[in-house]
């Protein structure tokens, strides 16, 4: 078979949240869809012979899904690659598929009913798993022909399968090394995922660990009294962890499920050194009794209720844990905590944890020791490398880091010690690190990453990473350059990467600085091209808005004109240079961020990219070029008899209302992207080392495009339809007055100004009138308001 | 000389976009009427017809080519010439008082008047959306679109949403009976439609007889319509359901001086005693049948209460009830077989619909005056006063 085979078709068995949005998931990746689940048993005669009817349940599943929010899809037409039916009509089809996936409830019995059936349609050679994440995987293919055994594994997703980025494939014994590796290829290419290779234990790897962690909190909040509140804050962001804490994240799973996994790895890992912290605490057990799942029943250890604060927030209780009464929630004020947050970097703030002494840092502390004993005797039994558990553990739950990256923090020799005073075990593997005197889980060396292998007892480079660039891996290396907000990389083969490094990759003076020197730099040295890429959450979140905000309300327009200049001036050079450049994003890559990729000549966008001029939300419009930019755009798509207006209102409509690209997809709808331009990877991990082959791919002959002096603009012709428009979004209140002024000055520009009539003008002539119009909105006292209100907020104001 | 009307025909009116017309050019609509209304009075020689005066509210694209030419031509032959006149939604009513003052004036004999409008094919605003950029710069409101225009009309005269919905509960039932009723079977030219399309794949020609309007749902409730949301203003209360619809349709009338009737010994249907426009502010547009109707009736020297029976065009259902409430209009006598909500507005053949339904109501009624009234695209209204004879 090998690892070159592409998935054509697939079936998912059962239409439940993972089902369907593991079958939206595949329709995102181009695969051809067939999802099954039953009918439904109460059809009338008449019902009976209806297809509609029949597939009632699939069908509602279906559309649940395509509806849910955040989007299960790329892009709601991906809908049309899946085909719906039931379990009674449908199933010979699965005959056709290459890959049947199983995702029916959790009951054994089920899934080998299930599992004889496919045995019975399905074709030999076609690959079959199961979504389980609690049966072994080795009981559900007891009883099944040899084809069928050789071809079966578990891939585990997480939920929703679209975002969460961990996915498990879970061999049994029968399962063909082929079908292994074919799975961990196509996971992480084709699937966009981490893909992780795990035993057949109880949850795998994922959920063993996460799971742990989870429960070990909940004790830990007993032991040291504290607030749910006081908890969700300190096990967030400040540690690393998403922003939803730990009681939050319980509230969103639902805790029939939190519950049951507790209780089945309680069950199922009886010999585990710390099975006693697989513990359903009472007060679980109290929203368990009561059916407050969470989200999904409205409460949970929250309470979201009707009433509204002084500022119109919606009032939010919280669990008290001891009186088990709801309470209004309380802002944390733990003095551990609050010194964490004024520092920047995570390492530093782990550290400050263990250095720190009251319940707050105590509880991070015994939770991190507990995780370190936990997972490390977990090895070999389910993973033979530990760093597979950190993989899985950020993937599967956006932790930015796995158990023995927090451990590398603490220190090998230092966590050791605090395991053994904490009463918990350490595995021989580590205590003989220890004696052979290694210090760390991980190396870095000529930008790879190693990890201690126990067999070898030395050092081995992280298998797959050949095909990676992990910039992080770099960091030994002196750059090739720096600015203050910028680091320039040799990424290999001739080809340099600049990395942002400023706070959310925002854009001010240094990485502006940094875009031409580096430019410059490769046109100078012989280098084939150059990416602007990085391995943040965030590609950009956009322009400096402290530094503009700060000379706009000191109205400085010679400094604002010069500021504005040296960003367009910046984006201008990524496309006028004499080699490549190439952008690589994923997550935000918004206002100034947008502006870079839309000059570069090419980019690689992860789906996974949220794109758009978001500009009029502060009160603004693109100033680094992204107006004009627009206004070429539409030129490029007028055409002799074109009446032109549509195409103009269209582009005018994506900036005006600051219009956001939920995935790469939409960008091409929203006119960020361009077909045969731009080019979307599943895999953001990825993207940097697809940037790098498209450097060298345009590098082989490349010229500088010649400048642009022919762009249709429509002068007062366009600016009179899109007036009217701005006029009838104020009249429906769709915009306030300010969006209106606003939404004018973006017409103005991507009309060219007001013109007498359509005539063809240059990109600098453009430039100067969007700069203009920038300054003029910088001048108003309710954009002010807007960029001090986000500043402050990190939300737009609407004034 | 007085101008009477001989005959009045229309076209069942198509949903746009999705009903029997949707591919049928309104040129052709109106070629059948034309023919049709021709066929009933064979006496009558079809190359002595004066000019064929045809309302159309976007006389552009599939509708271009002066459409009124394109029209007379094919109907009734080379002599015959044709005009397009745009008054947008009073095109209609519009042709017919052209043709009526062309003959009291002594300037023809023989006139077609009417108009045709395909809403399927020609975008409302027209190719190309091109205002005057002083005017879209300094005064917008006199460009604005008709949606944000009835919000306007139903905040300032104090038009909820239950009141709009329920005038459009009605106007759906109304007109579900009417048909029921076979009340419009003899003014409806039955068109054959070959429409072929490709199915699964094939190429599929299938004929159809179209030969009722298709717009009416009987079943809509005040909760169904509750249901959709406002279109035109997030605060608003104009939906999809209590705006007129968009649709296909073409209606003529044969007007004929005094001299010609008494040549043929024909017995006139109706006269047109007055038809009179007026303008309001383009921001309140559905306000401009009160602008119009008291002119009518001056000219006409009749009062509100001698007119028996109004076809009020139901742009929107919030203006229809502003211009009622306002009293303008005496509510009993109004659309008594629904109107646009429910029956479809196909701008520019609108004004001579609503004129064949009138009188065919008139006659059954038995009653003497009736009128047509209509708002404007533009701030503008048109009323025009019949005499049953």
């Amino acid at each position: 078979m090998g690892m070159t085979k592409r998935i054509r078709k697939a079936a998912v068995l059962g239409s439940g949240v993972m089902g369907s949005g593991i079958a939206c998931h595949l329709a995102n990746i181009g695969v051809e869809v067939l999802l099954l689940d039953i009918m439904p048993n109460n059809l009338t005669e008449d019902d009976k012979k209806s297809v509609k009817a029949r597939n009632k349940i699939v069908d509602q599943a279906l559309l649940a899904a395509i509806k849910s929010k955040p989007a299960s899809l790329y892009d709601s037409s991906f809908a049309k690659r899946i085909k719906t039916g039931n379990f009674e009509d449908d199933f010979s089809k699965i005959a056709d598929c290459d890959w049947i996936i199983e995702v029916v409830v959790e009951r054994l019995d089920i899934k080998k009913e299930i599992f004889a059936k496919v045995d019975a349609f399905r074709r030999a050679g076609s690959l079959i798993t199961s979504n389980t994440s609690g049966i072994p995987i080795h009981l559900m293919s007891e009883g099944r022909s040899e084809d069928f055994k050789k071809h079966f594994c578990g891939t585990h997703f997480f939920n929703p399968p679209r975002y969460l980025r961990l996915l498990e494939v879970i061999p049994t014994t029968d399962t063909l090394p082929d079908v292994v590796d074919f799975f961990l290829h196509y996971g992480d290419h084709y699937l966009g995922k981490t893909t992780v290779l795990c035993k057949d234990t109880p949850a795998f790897i994922g959920n063993r660990i996460g799971v742990f962690a989870m429960a070990k909190v909940f004790q830990l909040t007993s032991k040291y009294n504290l607030r749910i509140e006081e908890v969700d804050a300190l096990t967030g962001p400040v540690i690393g962890r998403p922003k939803t804490g730990t009681f939050r994240l319980g509230d969103l799973v639902g805790h029939d499920t939190s519950g049951n996994v507790i209780r089945g790895l309680k069950a199922n890992c009886a010999h585990d050194e710390q099975v006693s912290s697989f513990e359903v605490p009472p007060y679980l057990d109290f929203l368990l009794e009561n059916k407050f799942l969470g989200n999904k029943s409205g409460q949970g250890f929250y309470k979201k209720t009707s009433e509204k604060d002084e500022k119109g927030k919606p009032v939010i209780l919280a669990l008290n844990l001891n009186t088990l009464t709801y309470e209004p929630s309380i802002k944390p004020d733990i003095p551990s905590l609050k010194a964490a947050k004024q520092m920047d970097d995570l390492a530093r703030r782990i550290r400050h944890f263990f250095d720190a002494s009251d319940n707050g840092a105590s509880l991070i502390k015994e939770s991190l020791i507990s995780l370190f004993s936990y997972a490390s005797n977990r090895i070999p039994e389910i993973a033979d490398s530990f760093f597979r558990i950190d993989d899985a553990i950020r993937a599967g739950f956006a932790w930015e880091m796995g158990p023995f990256e927090y451990w590398d923090i603490i220190g090998l020799e230092k966590g050791v010690k605090l395991i053994g005073e904490a009463g918990e075990k350490v595995p021989s593997w580590v205590s003989e690190m220890v004696s052979l005197g290694f210090t760390s889980f991980y190396t870095k060396k000529e930008g790879k990453r190693f990890y201690y292998d126990p067999v070898s007892k030395a050092y081995q480079p992280i298998p797959g990473q050949d095909s990676l660039i992990i910039l992080d891996n770099f960091r030994s290396q002196a750059p090739v350059h720096k600015t203050s907000e910028t680091i320039l990389h040799d990424i290999g083969e001739g080809v340099l990467c600049l990395e942002f490094t400023s706070p959310h990759n925002s854009i001010g003076e240094g990485v502006l600085r940094g875009i031409q020197e580096s430019i410059q730099l490769a046109e100078d040295g012989g280098w084939k091209g150059l990416v602007i890429g990085n391995q943040a959450t965030n590609f950009s979140v956009g322009a400096n808005l402290m530094m503009i905000g700060m000379l706009a309300y000191q109205q400085d327009f010679d400094q604002l004109n010069m500021a504005v200049d040296a960003f367009q001036q910046t984006t201008m050079r990524c496309r006028y240079s004499a080699i490549p450049v190439v952008a690589a994003t994923q997550g935000y890559v918004f206002g100034g961020g947008c502006e870079i990729l839309m000059h570069c000549d090419a980019s690689v966008v992860s789906a996974e990219s949220y794109i758009g001029l978001v500009e009029a939300g502060i009160g603004l419009l693109p100033g680094g070029g992204g107006t004009k930019e627009y206004a070429l755009r539409a030129s490029d798509l007028f055409f002799e008899g074109d009446v032109q207006i549509p195409t103009l209102i269209e582009k005018f409509k994506a900036i005006a209302l600051a219009s956001v690209a939920t995935s790469a997809h939409e960008g091409f709808k929203y006119g960020s992207l361009i077909k045969g331009r731009d080019e979307v990877v599943l895999n953001k991990d990825r993207a940097i080392a697809y940037a790098q082959q498209k450097v060298l791919q345009l590098a082989r002959n490349y010229t500088q495009p010649i400048k642009r002096e022919d762009i249709t603009v429509l002068g007062r012709t366009g600016l009179a339809p899109l007036y009217l428009a701005a006029n009838e979004l104020k009249l429906g209140h769709f915009a306030s007055e300010h969006d209106i002024k606003i939404a004018k000055k973006i017409a103005y520009v991507l009309c060219g100004g007001d013109l007498s009539g359509t005539q063809q003008v240059s990109e600098q002539y453009l430039l100067d009138v969007e700069r203009e119009a920038f300054l003029s909105l910088c001048g108003e006292q309710k954009t002010q308001e807007r960029i001090q209100y986000m500043l402050q907020n990190n939300k737009p104001l609407r004034n | 000389m007085e101008a009477y009307i001989i005959k009045a025909y229309r076209s069942a009116v198509g949903k746009a976009k999705k009903g029997s017309f949707k591919n049928f050019r309104s040129d052709d609509i109106a070629v059948k009427v034309i023919q049709h209304l021709m066929a009933q009075v064979p006496e009558l020689d079809p190359n002595t017809i004066d000019d064929v005066i045809v309302g159309c509210a976007n006389p552009e694209g599939e509708q271009g080519f002066q459409i009124g030419r394109q029209i007379s031509m094919r109907a009734l032959g080379i002599p015959v010439p044709g005009v397009t006149v745009n008054r947008y939604c009073a095109s209609g009513l519009e042709s017919i008082s052209m043709a009526v003052a062309k003959i009291r004036s002594g300037m023809g004999h023989l006139f077609i008047a009417g108009g045709a409008e395909s809403m399927s094919q020609i975008p409302m605003t027209g190719y190309k959306l091109a205002p005057n950029y002083d005017v879209a710069n300094s005064t917008p409101n006199y460009l604005t679109g008709m949606g944000i225009t009835a919000e306007a009309v139903a905040k300032k005269y104090g038009i909820s949403r239950e009141e709009a919905d329920t005038f459009s509960v009605n106007s759906h039932q109304k007109a579900a009976k009417a048909i029921q009723d076979g009340k419009f079977i003899d003014e409806i030219v039955p068109i054959e439609v070959t429409d072929i399309s490709v199915h699964q794949n094939k190429r599929v020609e299938y004929t159809t007889l179209m030969k009722v309007d298709e717009g009416v749902r009987p079943d809509t409730t005040l909760a169904s319509l509750a249901a959709l949301k406002p279109v035109f203003d997030t605060k608003g209360i104009i939906t999809a359901g209590n705006a007129s619809q968009t649709s296909d349709g073409a209606a003529f009338v044969l007007v004929a001086s005094e001299e010609m009737v008494k040549l043929f010994n024909w017995q006139p249907i109706a006269r047109m005693v007055s038809c009179s426009v007026g303008g309001v502010d383009p921001l309140y547009m559905g306000m401009g049948p009160c602008a119009a109707i008291p002119k009518a009736l001056k000219s006409a020297g009749l009062s509100l209460s001698d007119i028996d029976l109004v076809e009020l065009n139901e742009a929107f259902a919030a203006q229809a009830l502003a211009v009622i409430k306002e009293g303008c209009l005496n509510p009993e006598t109004v659309n008594v077989n629904g109107g646009a909500v429910a029956l479809g507005h196909p701008l520019g053949c609108t004004g001579a619909k609503l004129t064949t339904q009138l009188l065919n109501e008139l006659g059954r009624q038995n009653k003497k005056y009736g009128m047509v009234t209509a708002c404007v695209g533009g701030g503008q209204g048109i009323a025009g006063i019949y005499e049953k004879l």
